[in-house]
């Protein structure tokens, strides 16, 4: 309830400040007292979070008492159709929250308000300390036009009693050994699969995000297509290696669930899953099974991380494009900062010891904060993004249906896939 | 054109020799149906004419540009490599539904137009998937359908190796239908159930006495008569199948491949996804001249099916 | 209305509904029991179907989440309002063009059965500029004008009409002969008899606004004037993923009494239905 009741005060404070704004009218001279509504679009409903908003939207009044900030909470699934649609309706909110995978879109449009400047005229800002992987899909021309609030690494949760039952070595074993390698991973999962159980899980992949395989291929240091955005790179060696390793686990060890098969790790139902490690959330209480938490295994081209994100940015097109700046630097100053990494992953840097990060990780240990978290937001890379993103994942979802088959072409299939997408990467 | 031709049985007597009546009857239909024809106008007229009007031009929403572009939407839907599997996808699905939803429904109704014991309650659990969230709908539906699914598992129990449904070409089209079928088959029904209903009974008592088999008396007195349902329920049942996508979206996201992406979704992908309003909008005026000349056609074969309209 | 059946006939006819029940009610069941489970067991497989252990606070949790009471308040009004608007406006529409002969009819027809053919995604947009415009966005207005006046109620002209087309005329015939007025016929002598047709736009109608998904979505932005199944999708965890068992049990709670009302009101809708019948 506690929203509907701050969402009445924010009602009763426009009613408040709305005469205010009105009066000096009369005068015809802009007052620094005109009462200003900020929105900002979010796609979390969440009781906790909102609260934490709010709470923040009420420090910024302290200094700012002309300034109302609303939260609009859309659903997640289609939030960026929902914020698109209100955009072109006229109704653009003032700030939106902004997937990682639309960053290029927005930031690359000229929809977004640049930030630099009012980030670096903010008193104790610390700009600097934003870590530059975290801020780079972000930037455009040295200028940074959201705020990545949320920096959230990708990690392998295991089912440790389900792994002991079948006989194989667990990870923890393997990293001990410093065998933690791609290969010695699906042979664990498919001793875990002969079972009757799951194996390894992409999290959310499904045969339809395929985006979250980043967190495999990495490890063949593949991707989907150039640094520069601008080539298609899905035919080249690493990505058809790493490809045929995933295909071989699916169909030959069954250590991954295969299209069309749904298995729950959280349920207990699967030896390993990678997903972010705010997922610990969904671990059981009631049934609960010995899990742990270890970074990805090594892949043949060596170690790497993956990282989810998530910005904030201020729509150009909104009247107070400038006082909508200034509130998403408080809202991300180091002080609002470490009070948001409770539930969005920080990359400042000070908010990357085991000691901050320990309180608003109570799930996970000491260990498991230093090698999954902090080293995965300091080297990971971000999940592939690109101008148009929604139409080449779609493209590449169709494309790579004919890649999850038992009979696979993978070459074929991956050099036709190149040619869908090819025009597109250009535009 | 032909529609108040039928309509005109009230003038057939003393009515229409007065100048005066006929004025007045005039003033009097255009003000019934004056509610309707302004929010038509304000609702769907206007929208529409924009609608066409955003489909002359590139909309980038994002970076807000709003470029007149002639009719270069409309050559893009010409050379769009994709649009004749979307069509065909399109097709396939509509026509499968109808038949299905039809057939389903009046079957069902039959069954449920019986002097049984509860009856009441069976028609009430075949109906009850029609308020039930969608959300909650499919996602069981796509538990039930995986490869190591509910439906898969019934199957083995019979021996049976079931498929992919949800990833095969074939079993993905039948799936998404079957599921939109079930969902929504209980209005289908209760219609049906009403206009069964309708037909008197002396007919079939005169059929028994003549010793007319069960499905004569069903093909010979029962289909002509519920023939005015089975046309409202078919028109109903196609134009909404045409605007059907939300189930589409969360079962196979159009796949594999682009098997089950039907139009209204690959529009919807178009506009609200990828951002292309200008594009999106062109596929809206098309999906729209498809469905109004497939229900004109329906509306002037309806002589030729429906058995009776004055 | 029909014979009774045999012994045989009836156990035989008692199995074949049951089967063909399944695929109806297992949804439902597991929409229900899911409803009570703890979120890690919704999507154990094979699925359970009865809850292992049952947490009823889900129910509770719906509550305290979200302005649920008011939300439902706010489906409830605009869902009643809608349906009898649409009641209002569609059976004077149908009546007209069934029933009274004016200039243009045929054609003006047409273009109100323009309504039927357009899917809700191809107007969205420019409904909301012109609502925009009218300062009528975060408001429950675009819900309920655009169902009364606008495409959604062309499906209840359609019906009507259709009703009245089939309506025997002697009546009417007769009380123009009194002298009576359009508005009187109508009122006083075809609506009245158009009950069972009025019930099944009501009950489309009803549904149709009941269930509305995309419209809320895009027009409406604060929580306490949500509706129902905007409501679902907002009982989201720390992360943003859904909670699944208190969503469902919200999904619950909106199906219930709508198959409350169909269960009472089913037998004199269906009969209702049949006894003019809806014809042509």
């Amino acid at each position: 309830m506690n929203y509907y009741k701050t969402l009445k005060s924010a009602v009763a404070a426009i009613a408040v400040a709305v005469p205010l704004g009105i009066s000096p009218v009369g005068s015809g001279i802009a007052n620094a007292q005109d009462a200003v509504n900020l929105r900002m679009t979010i796609w979390s409903a969440n009781e906790a979070h909102l609260k934490l908003f709010s709470d923040i939207a009420t420090g910024f009044k302290k200094d700012h008492p002309n300034v109302t900030v609303t939260y609009e909470s859309l659903p997640f699934d289609t939030y960026t159709t929902a914020l698109t649609t209100q955009i072109a309706g006229g109704n653009a909110p003032d700030m939106a929250w902004i997937f990682e995978t639309a960053a290029y879109d927005f930031v690359n449009s000229g929809a977004l308000y640049p930030l630099t400047d009012t980030l670096k005229a903010t008193k104790g800002y610390n700009a600097e300390e934003l870590s530059t992987t975290a801020a780079e899909r972000w930037t455009k021309d040295g200028k940074l036009f959201a705020y990545p609030f949320s920096t959230s690494p990708f990690a392998m949760f295991v089912n440790n009693d389900l792994i002991k039952a079948s006989g194989a070595k667990t990870p923890a074993e393997m990293i001990a050994a410093n065998q933690w390698t791609w290969d010695n991973a699906i042979a664990t999962a498919s001793t875990v699969g002969k079972t009757g159980k799951g194996g390894l899980i992409v999290r959310d992949f499904n045969y339809q995000i395929w985006q979250n395989l980043a967190s495999v291929w990495n490890g063949w240091g593949a991707s989907p297509w150039s640094a520069d955005g601008k080539t298609c790179t899905m035919t080249e060696k690493p990505m058809v290696d790493a490809l045929t390793f995933i295909h071989n686990a699916v169909f030959k060890n069954k250590a991954m669930p295969g299209p069309g098969e749904s298995v729950d790790f959280f349920a207990g139902n699967a030896a390993m899953t990678i997903t972010q490690i705010s997922r610990a959330s969904l671990l059981p209480k009631d049934k609960p099974f010995a899990w742990d938490l270890v970074p990805l295994p090594k892949g043949p081209a060596g170690n790497y991380a993956l990282i989810g994100q998530a910005g904030v940015g201020v729509m150009q097109s909104g009247k107070n494009a400038k006082t909508a700046a200034e509130f998403v630097a408080y809202m991300t100053n180091p002080e609002n900062s470490a009070k948001l990494s409770q539930f969005f992953p920080s990359a400042r840097k000070s908010l990357l010891n085991a000691e901050v990060l320990k309180k608003t990780n109570p799930l996970l240990s000491q260990e498991q904060i230093d090698k999954v978290v902090i080293s995965g937001i300091a080297t990971g890379k971000v999940i592939p993004g690109h101008t148009g993103f929604a139409q080449i994942q779609q493209v590449v979802r169709s494309g790579l249906d004919a890649v999850w088959r038992p009979d696979a072409n993978i070459p074929a299939a991956l050099q036709q896939i190149c040619g869908q997408i090819g025009p597109l990467l250009k535009r | 054109m032909a529609v108040v031709q039928q309509t005109a049985r009230p003038e057939g007597r003393s009515s229409s020799s007065f100048w005066t009546v006929a004025r007045r009857d005039s003033l009097a239909g255009f003000l019934f149906i004056a509610p309707q024809l302004i929010g038509i106008t304000l609702f769907v007229l206007i929208p529409l004419c924009l609608v066409f009007w955003y489909s002359l031009h590139e909309w980038n929403v994002l970076a807000n540009t709003f470029t007149y572009t002639g009719l270069a939407n409309y050559q893009m839907l010409l050379e769009d490599t994709s649009l004749p599997s979307v069509l065909g996808a399109t097709a396939i699905f509509s026509a499968g539904l109808v038949i299905f939803n039809l057939s389903l429904a009046l079957l069902l109704a039959v069954l449920l137009n019986q002097k049984l014991a509860g009856i009441t309650i069976f028609r009430t659990l075949f109906f009850s998937p029609v308020v039930v969230s969608l959300v909650a709908w499919t996602i069981v539906w796509g538990f039930l359908l995986q490869k190591n699914g509910g439906i898969n598992g019934v199957l083995l129990v019979f021996g049976i190796d079931g498929p992919n449904w949800l990833r095969e070409p074939v079993t993905a089209m039948i799936s998404v239908i079957v599921v939109q079928v079930f969902k929504n088959v209980g209005l289908n029904m209760i219609l049906f159930l009403a206009a069964l209903q309708g037909v008197p009974n002396e007919l079939y008592e005169a059929a028994r006495i003549d010793g007319a088999p069960r499905f004569k008396q069903f093909r010979r007195i029962t289909l002509p008569l519920i023939s005015p349902t089975i046309l409202l329920t078919s028109i109903i049942t196609i134009v909404g199948s045409l605007q059907v996508f939300a189930q589409i979206a969360v079962l196979t996201q159009g796949g594999p491949g682009l098997t089950t992406t039907v139009l209204v979704y690959y529009l919807y992908q178009q506009a609200f996804q990828f951002h292309f309003f200008g594009y999106g909008s062109t596929l809206s005026i098309m999906l729209f001249v498809i469905v109004a000349v497939l229900t004109f056609a329906q509306w002037q074969m309806r002589k030729r099916i429906v058995f009776y309209e004055s | 209305m029909k014979a009774e059946l045999s012994p045989r006939r009836q156990v035989f006819l008692y199995g074949l509904l049951c089967i063909l029940l399944i695929p109806f009610v297992f949804p439902t069941w597991w929409m229900v029991t899911s409803s009570v489970k703890p979120i890690s067991d919704i999507f154990a497989f094979p699925p359970q179907l009865l809850p292992e252990s049952y947490d009823w606070t889900t129910y509770s949790k719906v509550f305290e989440l979200q302005p649920f009471v008011k939300q439902y308040w706010n489906s409830a009004y605009i869902a009643a309002l809608v349906t009898i608007g649409t009641m209002v406006v569609s059976s004077m529409a149908g009546y007209a063009f069934a029933r009274i002969k004016f200039p243009f009819a045929n054609a003006i027809f047409m273009v109100v059965l323009l309504g039927l053919l357009i899917p809700s995604e191809v107007t969205i947009v420019p409904l909301f500029q012109m609502f925009l415009k009218a300062g009528m966005v975060n408001t429950h207005w675009p819900l309920i004008l655009v169902p009364i006046f606008g495409a959604p109620s062309v499906f209840a002209t359609f019906v009507m009409r259709q009703f009245f087309i089939a309506l025997p005329v002697e009546l009417e015939e007769a009380a123009r002969v009194d002298g009576l007025g359009r508005f009187k016929i109508f009122r006083k002598i075809a609506l009245p008899l158009a009950r069972p047709a009025l019930a099944s736009v009501a009950i489309f109608t009803f549904l149709h606004s009941w269930n509305l998904y995309l419209e809320p979505i895009v027009f409406l932005s604060s929580a306490d004037k949500f509706t129902l199944p905007q409501a679902l999708t907002q009982y989201t965890d720390a992360y943003g993923g859904p909670m699944w068992n208190i969503q469902l049990a919200a999904a619950t709670l909106t199906a219930l009494p709508v198959l409350i009302v169909f269960i009472i009101a089913q037998k004199q809708f269906v009969e209702g239905l049949a006894h003019t019948g809806l014809k042509g």
